[in-house]
């Protein structure tokens, strides 16, 4: 997906710097008509020659007036309109995906900002061929009725943009930009409904983004929007429209009707919806999906996590335009009230040195510095010390919580998690929290044959070969491999056309094929809370864990590859400001400071699963020596007693006895630094799960969440 | 009542070999003696409660010393301990006891079988286990030559042999294990060379050889024999096919020592044919402890050299290029202790070396096909020009 998404990007570039030349330049600079030959003869100089022959006078194609004429503003809605796959619209597939997710983004945001513990409800339903309707309700605090048509009918509007404070949505372009795919692909409104109070009217409105103007236009009550009054009026009226409302005190919903193909495995609005609960477990989730199942995601902890201190730029972060344009609006009348004021850690000494070192006046009119004296301004503020930011405004989810929401969505017998210390990159706070959890049964495993027919019947994959791969997390194309050569089913096979008997051989070999071996490593990412789950080849966490040495920790890796084995990673990355690579937020950002962290706090889930895998080792090793020398000891009696005669039984039970003693004696020696071992004992520290494998569920895609109660083990 | 009496009938004839166990020979008691040693050594420490164990003389370079006064490879005294008790060794000490107590059944039975035979005599699955005593017999042969080192008897006193590989042919009349057999008039075929060559099995009746040429392959043996170049130079000619096995290098030794005839070998002038001389002459160091009824230090090497390119006027696309292999093996045989002293043998690798290519036998062919026996023996024996 990454690369292909690359090349085209660079086409495109290639192909604009062509045209500018001939386009662009000329309104301005040209002076005569010379100009245009030149740059034309440029461009194919073997025509050169001959064109002069044949064609003295060159008609020219465009006038710089008529050039003029059509160059004009490009509104933010109508570029993003043309490049929605900035935005994660590529195709029918991630519209769907992200139209939920920038929803529910917004509603977790909304909530924990207002302090409620979140509840939300999604409901997808298909309304055509190839179109879905998304309805996604909160218990939020609700939207006032000026705001609505803004947030949900203008591009780059919102709250979010402009402080430095740890949230899910970041710029204001998703939810309005969702609604203005499902308008430009069906047409149909983008629908809201808001109430803020019990005792308040629920505002509602049909609203279409304009996207020439980047506006919004209200179709309803003559575009002004509608009250539904509270009661049974209100409820008559709702249900008359056909609108969805679960009746709260207060919250927002957004219906939006797009374009969208729904599919279940990677990448899917399952898969979002179920890390959404690993990470979050303080929300309430209820999801309806289109073949109307009903599932809930229960909330397993009733604190709301902190809330998250808004901070003031770091000056390390602020770049040399920014600097220049706060100067320039600030209200302050100094430099030093300036800097004090808008920047974090800065103290009236650092101030004292910071103009010493750029020889401006701390007394200066901000206004009035010049480009110059900013410049020298921002060298001053790179080079002089000053203190890290407060990291006190990033929440994390903690380690507990980690380990809880793992051990209920992923089935595993060991879990350990390592919140890093908060750190800084560019002056923007940031932390880093891992989760890992190993061993338990495949997901292939786990399954009954009404379910393989159930998810064989749905899947939109060409070939049995991928819908193995996609369906079942984790499972590598290796061990799909192998389950299709051991059925001994066509690898190009559709699993869409598999007939029953076909489709009891695939359900044999994938309970029996030993998928373990050559499954790789697992990973979950999150930035903020939100799950990314796309572009993951060029996002900073894959490529810190394929840099590590899981070797060292008991698992097989082959350099710069995903360890391998039965492994699960979650990596939460949370800032006030996550270094996305694109607007579509699907990949972080490789800052050399944030990879560190990452992969400190990857070595030290990897030691404890290191050090649980090497005890599970010795153990299996002691068993595996006494079990050979009781094979071995028959084998050396018969072979004596047929040599020299003596009793093969007698023999047998003395060389026994000499075994126990043995064995007895080489147990007690087994360590690393040859001292005696307490097997009781394994020191993994803190944040640890332990479970008895066999007490675990099944990790595929298809399976409701609240289908496994969370079981604690020793 | 039939059915016993049938039983009894087919017992029978079981019963004859511990019948034949009272007339076996001086060497089979031996034999038997220490097998029964080793088992009752497991006993004995069995009841003491203490780990059994076996100390197996080690064959390995750095336990194997050249003799300049005897001039052969020797064994050292290094062991080996083999525990049962012990995680790595477990499995190699109960295959030894498996060895052990087949060749005792094969002492007692007063018979002989191959390496291969008793691989599959012991070869079967470990009771309650999926595991097999021996996978393969790349497992086994290792084994049987150590029990041969530990209970210091050869291989034909435990009653085995190895596939047999090798012929002769020659004016020499044998008599092997009661036969007549007269080397002189085996046809195209030779006399192939048994794996057991003692005095019982092969007494020498009648020899009218001068001397032995003994060459690397069978087909270049073939080329003798078919030009009869033993007849013309009355002598024997051997092949081992390769690294001569036991049988061939005994018989070798037992012609030398006992109807004193000269040895003469054509090798490949390669590393491989340089090691084949080597094992000839000092004796091998994986069997170093029969080096001293093996080896024949007064074997010569008569070619191919590697000056014989040149002064045989060969054409160049005989030339084989070393690879990397030969070049390794070439530099580790010119530090061996029974060459490190020879100049002869040091300009001779430091020449093959120096040209980069080797010479097989049948090169010689390229020049006229009977050229080797016609002309190129002929005259290197002629000029008594050889490496010794």
């Amino acid at each position: 997906m990454a690369t292909v998404k690359h090349k085209k990007k660079k086409k495109k570039r290639a192909s604009e710097k062509v045209r500018i030349p001939r386009n662009g330049q000329p309104a301005k600079e040209q002076p005569a008509g010379g100009e245009p030959a030149v740059h034309r003869s440029e461009e194919t100089p073997s025509s050169n020659g001959q064109d002069g022959q044949s064609q003295p006078t060159q008609r020219r194609r465009a006038t710089a007036q008529s050039m003029a004429a059509s160059q004009r503003d490009i509104s933010v809605s109508e570029f993003f309109a043309k490049n929605r796959h900035l935005l994660g619209f590529d195709n029918p597939r991630k519209a769907l995906l992200t139209t939920v997710k920038e929803a529910v983004d917004n509603s977790l945001d909304a909530c924990e900002e207002a302090g409620i513990l979140p509840e939300i409800w999604v409901h997808i339903a298909q309304t055509g061929k190839n179109s879905y309707h998304v309805g996604v309700q909160d218990n939020g605090p609700g939207i006032l009725k000026k705001q609505i048509p803004l947030i949900f009918g203008k591009l780059l509007y919102g709250s979010k943009f402009h402080r430095l404070r740890q949230s899910r949505g970041q710029q204001g372009i998703g939810i309005s930009a969702a609604g203005m795919y499902g308008v430009q692909t069906t047409g149909k409104p983008v629908k809201v409904l808001s109430k803020i109070s019990s005792r308040k009217p629920i505002h509602y409105y049909e609203i279409i983004i304009d996207t020439q103007k980047n506006k919004p236009r209200i179709l309803n009550g003559a575009g002004d929007g509608i009250d539904i009054p509270i009661g049974e009026t209100g409820i008559q009226y709702i249900k008359k429209h056909g609108i969805d409302w679960e009746d709260q005190k207060h919250g927002t919903r957004v219906t939006i009707e797009l374009e969208a193909r729904f599919i279940r495995g990677r990448g899917s609005v399952d898969e979002y919806l179920e890390q959404t609960a690993i990470a979050n477990p303080h929300v309430m989730l209820h999801y309806t999906d289109p073949d109307h199942t009903e599932r809930t995601y229960k909330r397993s902890t009733q604190l709301l996590p902190p809330e998250p201190k808004e901070i003031k730029p770091h000056p390390y972060g602020v770049e040399l335009g920014r600097l220049a344009t706060m100067l320039h609006e600030t209200g302050a009348t100094t430099i030093a009230q300036f800097l004090t004021a808008s920047f974090s850690r800065v103290s009236s000494a650092v101030v004292r040195r910071l103009c010493h070192a750029a020889k401006i006046s701390a007394r200066m009119h901000p206004k009035r510095t010049s480009r110059r004296e900013a410049e020298v301004l921002y060298h001053a503020i790179q080079n002089t010390k000053i203190p890290n930011p407060a990291t006190d405004c990033i929440c994390p989810i903690g380690e507990e919580l980690i380990l809880k929401g793992l051990h209920q969505v992923v089935p595993g017998e060991f879990y350990a998690a390592a919140t890093r210390p908060p750190s800084v990159y560019r002056g923007n706070p940031f932390q880093i929290e891992v989760g890992l959890a190993y061993g338990g049964s495949a997901p292939t495993q786990n399954i009954t044959p009404d379910l393989l027919a159930e998810l064989l019947e749905e899947t939109d994959t060409r070939t049995i070969r991928q819908f193995l791969i996609n369906t079942f997390n984790g499972l590598g194309a290796d061990a799909a491999d192998r389950i299709i050569k051991a059925s001994r089913l066509g690898t190009r096979q559709s699993p869409g056309k598999l007939k029953g008997a076909d489709r009891e051989k695939l359900y044999e070999t994938m309970k029996n094929v030993n998928v373990a071996e050559g499954q790789s490593m697992e990973v979950l990412r999150y930035a903020n809370r939100v799950p990314l789950q796309f572009q993951h080849a060029a996002c900073a966490i894959t490529q810190t864990i394929m840099n590590t040495n899981w070797r060292s920790y008991g698992l097989t890796q082959t350099r710069g590859a995903l360890p391998k084995g039965p492994v699960t990673v979650m990596v939460h990355v949370a800032s006030v400001w996550v270094p996305f690579t694109s607007e579509s937020k699907e990949a972080i950002a490789g800052y050399p400071e944030i990879q560190k962290e990452l992969r400190l706090a990857l070595q030290s889930v990897g030691r404890k699963l290191g050090m649980y895998l090497r005890r599970r080792l010795r153990v299996k090793h002691q068993g595996e020596r006494r079990n050979m020398f009781l094979r071995y000891v028959g084998e050396v009696a018969k072979a004596v007693s047929e040599v020299n005669g003596t009793d093969r039984l007698d023999l047998y039970d003395q060389l026994m006895k000499v075994a126990k003693r043995r064995t007895a004696e080489a147990d007690l020696r087994l360590d690393d630094r040859g001292q005696p071992i307490d097997d009781e004992e394994l020191k993994l520290g803190d944040h640890v799960l332990i479970v008895n494998p066999s007490e675990n569920g099944t990790a595929i895609q298809h399976r409701p969440l609240e289908s496994i109660d969370s079981k604690k083990g020793s | 009542m039939p059915k016993k009496k049938i039983r009894m009938k087919v017992n029978l004839p079981s019963k004859h070999p511990a019948k034949k166990m009272k007339q076996i020979s001086q060497r089979d008691r031996k034999t038997r003696e220490s097998l029964i040693g080793l088992a009752d050594r497991v006993v004995q420490a069995a009841k003491q409660r203490k780990d059994p164990h076996i100390d197996v003389p080690s064959r390995t370079l750095s336990n194997v010393r050249y003799s300049p006064r005897k001039r052969i490879i020797e064994m050292g005294n290094n062991t080996n301990r083999r525990q049962l008790f012990n995680l790595s060794q477990a499995k190699a000490y109960m295959q030894t006891m498996l060895v052990a107590s087949g060749c005792k059944k094969l002492v007692d039975d007063g018979k002989t079988t191959s390496i291969r035979g008793l691989f599959y005599m012991l070869k079967h699955t470990i009771e309650g286990t999926k595991e097999e005593t021996f996978s393969t017999q790349d497992e086994c042969d290792p084994i049987i030559e150590d029990t041969e080192v530990l209970l210091g008897n050869l291989r034909e006193e435990l009653h085995l042999y190895a596939q047999k590989r090798g012929d002769m042919v020659g004016p020499i009349v044998l008599n092997d294990s009661g036969d007549q057999i007269d080397c002189a008039r085996m046809g195209s075929g030779g006399y192939g060379i048994p794996s057991i060559v003692e005095p019982e099995v092969v007494k020498f009746v009648r020899c009218d050889a001068k001397f032995v040429l003994h060459v690397e392959k069978a087909a270049v043996w073939q080329r003798f024999n078919e030009d009869k170049f033993w007849k013309k130079h009355k002598c024997l000619l051997t092949h081992g096919n390769g690294q001569p096995p036991r049988g061939v290098r005994r018989l070798l030794h037992r012609l030398h020592h006992e109807l004193e005839l000269p040895i003469y070998c054509l090798l490949d002038n390669d590393p491989w044919g340089y090691y084949i001389y080597s094992v000839i002459k000092q004796g091998s160091i994986n069997l170093a402890y029969e080096s001293q009824r093996m080896a024949i230090p007064e074997a010569r090497y008569l070619g191919l050299r590697s000056i014989d390119l040149e002064r045989c006027g060969l054409s160049e696309s005989v030339k084989i290029t070393l690879n990397e292999n030969d070049r390794k093996r070439a530099k580790q045989i010119v530090r061996y202790p029974w060459f490190e002293k020879k100049r002869s043998w040091q300009r001779e690798i430091k020449k093959m070396l120096e040209n980069d290519f080797k010479l097989e036998v049948e090169a010689l062919i390229s020049k006229d096909i009977s050229y080797v026996t016609e002309e190129y023996v002929p005259a290197r024996l002629r000029n008594r020009d050889w490496l010794d």
